[in-house]
């Protein structure tokens, strides 16, 4: 058996079976099969835990992308003398008119009911910060996934392997006992 | 798609722990291509709705404002500064559907190689293709 160390964020890798027959413990085929069962429903766990982590964040993503755009786009007005004309949200299905002065300054919505104002320049660094997080994060999830997979798909192997072993166990066992009856 | 040893053929083949790393980066290098691909249609569908607007935007009047959404509002914008934002997105797109099929086939190659392999080995008692 070989053991590889966990990744980066601590999913323990799983057992490589090297030599199936010292693999199961005293021909305990039954037990170790479960053992990798076990195993198995435990990475789906992780697996399911971290599809909804993604799920998050990659929504999350273009959330702020989009709140960026705009920052970029007050920002890029800023020296203008002419108001911005748009047409904005008031609810689903209704939407106003308002014009915008050329604006230095914009809240930012944080979440816990807080809002704060920030400078053009400010804002635009904040959401850019927080979206090159959100982006690393999702690709350390996407990463975790990956792993997860190969794990699983191992202990997979492993599986086929011991109950291949056991077919190949049985009949020689019949063949034995066939011939000495 | 299933990757993994299947019971009927009695090979003798040792699994290595080279050949089962041979087997998680094909099962690995699966998954991430699904997934490159089917970014790669939607940036590719994004892409067309953009170009189809390009040649719309060309009939429209040049003093009539453009409403662009931007962000969650849309923003009247002239003619030329809405043409000037789709060209950029535009080129980005186009960049991006670039990098995303080099690394497309970048994974086929891999997987061919990996396929080559696997299949020299193990032959019947693995199965590479997709169900």
């Amino acid at each position: 058996m070989m053991e590889v160390e966990g990744n980066p964020r601590g999913i323990p890798a799983a057992p490589f079976v090297d030599d199936v027959a010292k693999f199961v413990p005293d021909g305990d085929y039954e037990g170790t099969l479960r053992k990798f069962q076990e195993m198995i429903s435990k990475y789906r766990f992780m697996e399911t835990h971290l599809l909804q982590r993604k799920a998050g964040l990659e929504s999350k993503a273009p959330e702020i992308k989009k709140t960026l755009e705009m920052v970029l786009f007050l920002k890029s007005k800023e020296d203008s003398d002419e108001p911005i004309a748009t047409e904005f949200e008031l609810s689903d299905t209704l939407w106003a008119r308002a014009s915008i002065p050329p604006t230095k300054t914009v809240n930012l919505w944080l979440g816990a009911n807080v809002m704060l104002e920030y400078t053009l320049d400010e804002a635009s660094e904040l959401l850019s910060t927080k979206l090159k997080s959100a982006l690393t994060t999702l690709e350390q999830v996407n990463e975790d996934l990956e792993f997860l997979k190969e794990q699983i798909t191992t202990v997979e192997v492993n599986m086929a392997r011991v109950y291949n072993d056991d077919v190949r166990r049985r009949r020689l066992e019949k063949d034995a006992g066939g011939s000495s009856a | 798609m299933s990757v993994g040893l299947k019971e009927e053929e009695e090979t003798d083949a040792q699994v290595t722990w080279e050949d089962q790393r041979n087997i998680n980066m094909f099962s690995k290098l699966n998954i991430r291509l699904e997934s490159i691909e089917e970014q790669y249609e939607a940036k590719k569908n994004e892409k067309e709705y953009l170009d189809d607007l390009t040649v719309e935007l060309e009939l429209a009047d040049e003093d009539e404002p453009v409403k662009y959404r931007i962000g969650d509002a849309y923003v009247s914008l002239s003619l030329s500064d809405a043409q000037g934002r789709i060209e950029s997105e535009q080129a980005q797109l186009t960049q991006e559907l670039e990098s995303f099929s080099n690394r497309i086939n970048g994974i086929k190659t891999e997987m061919a190689k990996l396929k080559a392999l696997l299949y020299g080995k193990f032959g019947k008692s693995i199965n590479l293709e997709k169900d």
